[in-house]
């Protein structure tokens, strides 16, 4: 018995010198990968610690690629920036009060060929009312301008420019991306064999657009305001009306306290036998 | 901020506006000379020379404004003796009676002037004169990033090279 529980503990004893190993070798590796720039956890904590590293020596940052500009994320939206088939130049904004829908196309692909075709008839696109479309190809120096020019009917806004499909991360034509103008974020992107499918896809977009399309927001746009002076004239407009922080009004239980703050004097009653 | 630059022209176009600068194709014996457009709302594809097309298109809160070149034998005319292209409009330079196209509630305002010894006109629009003290500091933000270089063989008449 005795011995059995003396090469139980030499067991244990072994394996936990074995643990033990194991850990060291994990903590040199982390170390390792700390001082190459690419380690787990801060490895700035354990910069005076490096060790290998001589004096003098610049430790060199691992990066993937072109860093963004801080503006910028992955629905982002630029105003698109270039040229005309004609030659002139043409700035495009996709901002304001209104959907964007760019068509990232080109003269030679056979697909694109059916949405040039399309193009050429704007009354028949089907694109719900407000939304803009524009043309977008890459520029003189990718596409052919005559070629583009010839393909694109004379109402249709056309930019060719390499950056905007840069911008927009555009994978190959025919591409399409829809802009929200008034975040001015991309809310759709994708490809599609015929311009019906897109248009569907839009009056989609649209319908979970408008859910936030709320009045005082349109009303606060018209009057200029947004931000910290809309919060500010609604300030205003509240104290004036003698509502200050914590007045029972801002604090409803139900419907009917919303709308006693509309009812006349002592209308309580009328608001309530409305049907 | 999206920068235009075509046919001697150079605009810094403040957030919101978008533009096109652009020389009309000649017909017959007709020069053309470049023609600049800015507007704070989507520009339709043809737009006439002083805005026909996109003038009714305009809402409350927009500007449009274009920026338009005549011949060299302009120069030195008494129209065009102001020289430099204003900087910095006032409320009282805009007037509903001076558009080119009477829209109601809208207002204008038009200059003659020689730029880098260049004859232009400035025409601006406002999309509500009751709203000009909120929409002429957008026209002076559109006016102080435009800029005119002096006349090459590009900028004096004839379809213009690529930019």
């Amino acid at each position: 018995m005795v011995a059995l529980v003396l090469a139980l503990a030499f067991v244990v004893l072994v394996l936990g010198v074995l643990v033990a190993g194991l850990l060291r070798s994990h903590a040199d590796i982390l170390r390792a990968l700390h001082d190459l720039g690419a380690g787990v956890g801060d490895p700035m904590g354990e910069a005076p610690h490096r060790h290998g590293q001589q004096a003098g020596e610049t430790p060199v940052a691992l990066t993937l690629g072109p860093p963004l500009p801080s503006e910028r994320d992955a629905t982002s939206a630029a105003a698109l920036t270039g040229v005309t088939p004609g030659g002139d130049a043409i700035a495009v904004d996709v901002l304001g009060e209104r959907l964007t829908l760019l068509a990232f196309l080109s003269s030679g692909c056979a697909t694109c060929a059916g949405f040039w075709e399309s193009f050429s008839h704007p009354g028949s696109l089907d694109l719900p009312e407000g939304v803009r479309l524009v043309a977008v190809t890459k520029g003189p120096e990718f596409e052919i301008p005559a070629e583009v020019g010839a393909r694109a009917h004379r109402s249709l806004t056309v930019v060719m420019s390499t950056e905007a499909w840069s911008d927009y991360e555009v994978p190959g034509s025919p591409f399409f991306v829809l802009v929200d103008g008034r975040t001015g974020r991309r809310v759709g992107e994708g490809v599609a064999n015929q311009f019906s499918q897109v248009a569907e896809l839009v009056r989609r977009a649209q319908g979970d657009v408008r859910p936030f399309d709320v009045g005082s927001r349109s009303r606060a746009f018209a009057e200029g305001l947004d931000g910290p002076a809309r919060e500010r004239a609604n300030d205003d407009a509240l104290l004036a009306a003698g509502i200050q922080p914590g007045h029972p009004s801002l604090y409803p239980a139900s419907l009917a306290d919303v709308f006693a703050a509309d009812a006349p004097p002592g209308g309580e009653g009328a608001v309530r036998r409305v049907p | 901020m999206a920068t235009l630059s075509a046919h001697g022209i150079s605009a810094g176009l403040p957030n919101g506006f978008e533009g096109r600068i652009f020389v009309r194709p000649e017909v017959g014996g007709e020069v053309s000379y470049p023609v600049a457009h800015f507007a704070s709302f989507p520009l339709p594809a043809t737009v006439g020379d002083f805005g026909s097309g996109a003038v009714t298109m305009m809402g409350p809160s927009d500007v449009f404004a274009v920026l338009f070149q005549y011949g060299p034998e302009s120069v030195g005319t008494a129209l065009f003796a102001r020289q430099g292209m204003p900087l910095s409009l006032s409320q009282a330079d805009f007037s509903p009676i001076l558009l080119r196209r009477g829209l109601t509630g809208q207002s204008g305002t038009q200059w003659f002037f020689t730029e880098a010894g260049r004859p232009f006109t400035f025409y601006a629009v406002l999309g509500s004169h009751a709203r000009r003290s909120v929409l002429v500091p957008k026209v002076n933000a559109l006016l102080a990033g435009i800029s005119v270089s002096p006349p090459t063989p590009s900028t004096a008449g004839g379809t213009a090279p690529w930019n």
